[in-house]
């Protein structure tokens, strides 16, 4: 009985995923708000008695947790997993090389000025430290998709400051996913960094010599999809290893799609580690974390309050780290331009690029959650303050980044009006030269 | 010759001997405008692009379907965690060189590799081109339409035919 109800869940949130990320995609918003957004009305079907929670295995804790609702956490977990694998194994690592000063210093600060405010912020406001840190660190990585996005859109995308955002998003996602083994992790800090240290050492060193050894004995198994199974069975390995260590089984995953992503081979994987992600887990994984929202949540002010708190902190510490950041850079021109109005005004372009937050905002918060980092009493409190501030953050990207740019979509617009003047009198002096030739 | 006789004498065949040289194959520079990258890609399947033509150092490849990256409007693209590298191909975009629209990680083999290898090699990944390379270096390139022509050529010589192995398709043959 529990398997039909099971398999039943995961076919209506795959198909209502599928769904609502069409649906949000039209309004040129990410997709996964649109999964979110499905993922809460199934889950306050269940939080409001509308459906009886056994026929809709998707939410635990409260008395829902059942060994159904354990399936669905656990599919959930894997949908964690695979997000991070993907993500890491499209990086290009070349991007982040080319990283320059200006980039490299906005990004630093850009992750940390949020994380500290927040960290002290609901410090202030009665959060114990490993918690309020928890806060902090769901606000330190950048989504820069809509950015791209609208950078594209405005035509600005290949600008200095297009080209520095872009590779300053490769690296806060680093930062954004390592900072919250911190959150999570136990022991002692000297404990912690050791393994911290053995663990980048075995995965980031020796694999990343190794894997090309590795993938060339998965060949000569000669196996349907075996490159692929051997590459997410030593994915798994680095997860659960990381996951022993810290509580943070994403950071291998992350890492082993890292080390893959510098094989032309790794890259072919791509596809069909995509079928595998977008196609089941890592769509079960947003209406999951969508179906934890419970709405009752917003009877109480102190949830309120901490969205309005880790909202405002969102949008600002990031315009003030990364556009400070930026900022004393002088974009490498040299002390008089540091003084220079259009210094002040790249850095701030800089620093509202930085503003969207989505998928490794809530992979953080899930792991926080996981990892107990975030306590279950306060679990609802802090998944809701994250969809608030995801939404707020999203919305609120566009406009301020049109406001923004608009000396440059002028100039654009000037340049190509100018363009089309030339074209005109090149003809009429063509058609000129024409009749003077009769 | 047998056809079998044919098949084991190709598939054992140095890509080295049956490559063509770089300079008949389709390589740009970096800085290579992609309206030349385009104009190329009408009549070939792939281009090679490398840092220099001296140096031939091989930074990418662009495919003929990556064209659909290169025309398509920024929003036909989802973004994701991780780096958005097919969008930053559109031309709408920005991209205005080859190295902008370049795919970095090239699959590659060893010029002494044997046809059977590049097949094997091909059929995996399921490309129908590989990089032959030393090192960095590209010295040539495999693709299949090579590898066709190089076995039709063999059979031709040889004077192997479909009859050898009974084959039901003898009168498709022209």
């Amino acid at each position: 009985m529990e398997v039909t109800w099971i398999l039943f869940t995961i076919g209506v949130a795959l198909i209502l995923a599928k769904i609502g990320d069409s649906i949000i995609e039209r309004f040129e918003l990410p997709g996964v708000l649109g999964e979110l957004v499905m993922g809460m009305i199934l889950g306050n079907l269940v939080y409001f008695g509308i459906v009886a929670p056994q026929y809709l295995p998707i939410v635990s804790g409260s008395g829902f947790t059942t060994s159904a609702t354990e399936i669905a956490d656990f599919l959930a977990k894997l949908g964690i997993i695979f997000l991070l694998f993907l993500g890491a194994l499209d990086t290009d690592i070349d991007q982040l090389k080319k990283t320059g000063v200006t980039a490299t210093v906005s990004t630093v600060l850009g992750v940390f000025t949020p994380l500290i405010l927040a960290w002290y912020a609901l410090m202030a406001m009665g959060y114990p430290s490993r918690e309020a840190f928890a806060g902090g660190v769901l606000l330190t990585a950048t989504s820069i998709g809509l950015t791209v996005r609208v950078m594209m859109d405005l035509g600005v995308l290949r600008s200095e400051v297009g080209a520095a955002s872009l590779s300053a998003s490769v690296m806060d996602d680093f930062l954004g996913i390592a900072l919250v083994i911190f959150a999570v992790g136990s022991g002692s800090l000297l404990n912690l960094t050791v393994k911290i240290v053995a663990f980048f050492i075995i995965t980031g060193v020796v694999a990343w010599y190794l894997v090309d050894y590795y993938i060339k004995f998965a060949e000569r198994l000669h196996v349907e999809k075996g490159i692929l199974g051997m590459a997410v069975g030593m994915m798994f390995i680095f997860a659960s290893l990381a996951e022993g260590w810290f509580a943070a089984a994403i950071e291998g995953a992350f890492m082993m799609g890292l080390i893959l992503s510098k094989l032309p081979e790794g890259k072919r994987l791509m596809e069909d580690a995509r079928a595998i992600g977008y196609g089941l887990l890592v769509p079960f994984f947003f209406v999951h974390t969508g179906a934890m929202l419970d709405m009752k949540v917003f009877e109480n002010a102190n949830a309120l309050v901490l969205a309005a708190v880790m909202s405002v902190i969102a949008v600002i510490g990031k315009i003030i780290g990364r556009g400070f950041g930026a900022w004393i850079t002088a974009w490498g021109r040299g002390r008089e331009f540091l003084t220079t109005k259009e210094n002040a005004w790249m850095s701030l372009q800089m620093g509202i690029g930085s503003i969207p937050r989505t998928e490794v905002a809530l992979v953080d918060l899930m792991v926080a959650i996981q990892g107990k980092a975030i306590p279950p009493s306060d679990a609802p409190k802090f998944i809701a303050a994250t969809l608030i501030f995801i939404t707020v953050s999203v919305l609120i990207t566009p406009p301020l980044l049109k406001w923004a740019f608009v000396k440059e979509i002028q100039e654009a617009k000037e340049a190509k009006a100018a363009e089309k003047v030339g074209r005109i009198q090149e003809t009429k002096e063509k058609i000129k030269e024409l009749k003077g030739g009769r | 010759m047998e056809l079998e006789s044919a098949l084991g004498k190709f598939h054992s065949l140095k890509l080295a001997s049956i490559m063509p040289k770089p300079e008949s194959m389709p390589v740009v520079t970096e800085d290579t405008d992609i309206m030349s990258v385009l104009k190329i890609l009408r009549t070939r399947h792939h281009v090679w692009v490398v840092k220099d033509k001296r140096s031939m150092e091989l930074v990418g490849v662009i495919h003929y379907l990556d064209v659909m990256d290169i025309f398509l409007p920024p929003d036909a693209h989802k973004f994701k965690l991780g780096m958005t590298s097919r969008t930053l191909r559109s031309l709408l975009g920005g991209a205005e060189k080859a190295g902008d629209v370049a795919e970095r990680e090239v699959l590659a083999i060893e010029d002494t590799a044997t046809v059977l290898d590049a097949l094997i090699k091909m059929r995996r990944y399921r490309s129908q081109v590989l990089a032959v390379v030393e090192g960095d270096i590209l010295v040539g390139e495999i693709s299949l339409r090579i590898l066709i022509d190089e076995f039709l050529r063999l059979l031709r010589v040889g004077g192997a035919t479909w009859k050898s192995l009974g084959s039901s398709s003898q009168s498709e043959l022209p």
